[in-house]
């Protein structure tokens, strides 16, 4: 199989990541349960993992990194944290349904889209900037487009956030392990990220940084080993945000993900995407009737891009190539608004997304697939 | 033996304080805070020997760990707030 899905989820992993589960299966109890060793192991791995992930995503400690489910996990403690009932909120023009969804179901919610023109960093800071008001609760920016690998102006939207002191939440699912990821200095009331993308740890697993100032609402409540007499949550990070039992597995395989990634180095990371997209985007262009849908800037893009080939259905091709042995992913991937402002709502594309796993010879393959169908 | 314990309002916070203390060589050990000391329920506390307190204090204010009560052990077993 080639694998070309990363941006939904990484699947060839470390080799530490299986086996740093496992040995979590077999040793760790719940941390903060006990005062026996396996609870205490337990313990130890989470302040390191959180210690690490503190460090790695600019957060201000390790009591700011909460252990989610998945980034969607996350959003939506974020979102349901900062905006209520007739709220206003401003999202770029690249959001998941992970934030459009939320924001829908709250009701009497106002969604400001901030997107004039595909792929335009300036485009998008002037939107930004005429969206915001002093009625704006929150402003939602993805980090990187999941659908074209875009990487949007987060540093200049951050810094309009602070001018106008509305909170920035970024869903930073498609850079985090590839793109530097700044919580303090951007200020940003919350990053929220999944821990089986770019981090390489397995599903199940997710980060939300709080920012310093963050108080966030708990989206779930029950035993988090603190304070048990109280029957309301501890108003304090991470506690407040962590009822019921940690995915210990999960974490520790997140935690090996995340040490492979910092070993390996985000840069280096990208590069070895940013090579491959080098490779792959003029021959895709070659294939005839194939459209593909790329920034020019190839400092604004990451290892994530669409395609639509004339007027081949995307789905069908994606699954005459699945059968083949290459995983493409088609459709609308769950952000109709970014396909929208692309013009490709009514047909969807094909993605491509690479991780540090694939090779050249996997483009090469692709390609050759792809002008043979 | 005597020893303190700085009760911390969570085992993250608790395993900050022993990191720091360790790093500045006081020797901190990370426990489930006795119930006669948890007023409000299950919290975690960080022991350390009773002649490293002073220095032990100092170490945490420079890093804005604050503790949220501290108790010394008696003869008899039991504990005793200390009032800084």
């Amino acid at each position: 199989m080639i694998y070309l899905d990363a941006a939904a989820t990484t699947l060839q992993k470390p080799v530490e990541v299986a086996s740093a589960m496992a040995q979590a299966v077999r040793q760790y109890a719940s941390p903060g349960r006990g005062g026996y060793p396996p609870s205490a192991a337990a313990a130890e791995l989470a302040f390191c993992c959180r210690t690490e992930l503190a460090e790695f995503l600019g957060a201000a400690g390790p009591e700011q990194i909460i252990f989610t489910s998945s980034a969607t996990h996350g959003l939506n403690i974020a979102i349901r944290s900062l905006v209520g009932p007739g709220d206003q909120a401003v999202i770029s023009g690249y959001e998941h349904n992970a934030v459009t969804r939320t924001l829908a179901s709250i009701p009497g919610v106002e969604t400001r889209v901030a997107a004039t023109q595909l792929f335009s960093r300036e485009a998008d800071i002037e939107a930004f900037r005429s969206q915001i008001d002093h009625k704006t609760k929150a402003v939602i920016c993805t980090h990187v487009s999941n659908v074209f690998g875009y990487i949007l102006p987060i540093g200049e939207i951050a810094a309009l956030c602070r001018e106008r002191e509305v909170p920035l939440i970024v869903d930073a699912s498609q850079s985090a392990g590839v793109l530097p990821i700044e919580t303090e200095t951007w200020q940003a009331a919350y990053v929220a990220l999944p821990g089986h993308k770019g981090l390489y740890g397995p599903q199940g697993t997710g980060v939300l940084v709080c920012g310093k100032e963050s108080r966030p609402v708990p989206l779930l409540t029950g035993g988090t080993g603190s304070e048990s007499r109280l029957q309301q949550m501890p108003d304090y990070l991470p506690d407040g945000q962590e009822a019921g039992t940690h995915n210990m597995p999960g974490i520790a395989g997140l935690y090996a993900g995340l040490r492979f990634v910092r070993r390996v180095g985000t840069e280096r990371i990208l590069r070895h995407e940013r090579q491959l997209m080098k490779q792959l985007i003029p021959a895709l262009k070659r294939v005839p009737g194939a459209e593909v849908f790329v920034p020019e800037c190839g400092s604004c893009h990451a290892g994530v891009l669409s395609f639509r080939l004339g007027g081949k259905d995307c789905e069908t091709v994606s699954g005459c190539l699945g059968r083949q042995g290459i995983a493409l992913r088609a459709g609308l991937h769950c952000a109709p608004l970014a396909h929208q402002l692309a013009g490709t709502l009514e047909t969807g594309t094909i993605r491509a997304s690479v991780s540090a796993f694939n090779r050249e010879s996997d483009i090469r393959t692709l390609t050759w697939m792809l002008n043979n169908l | 033996m005597v020893y303190y314990l700085i009760v911390c309002r969570s085992l993250t916070y608790a395993q900050r304080t022993a990191a720091v203390l360790e790093r500045a060589g006081i020797s901190a050990h990370i426990l489930r805070s006795p119930a006669a000391i948890s007023s409000t329920g299950c919290s975690h506390s960080v022991k350390i020997a009773q002649r490293r307190l002073a220095q032990a204090l100092m170490v945490l204010k420079k890093v804005e760990l604050s503790p949220r009560q501290i108790y010394i052990t008696e003869a008899d077993g039991s504990y005793r707030e200390v009032r800084l």
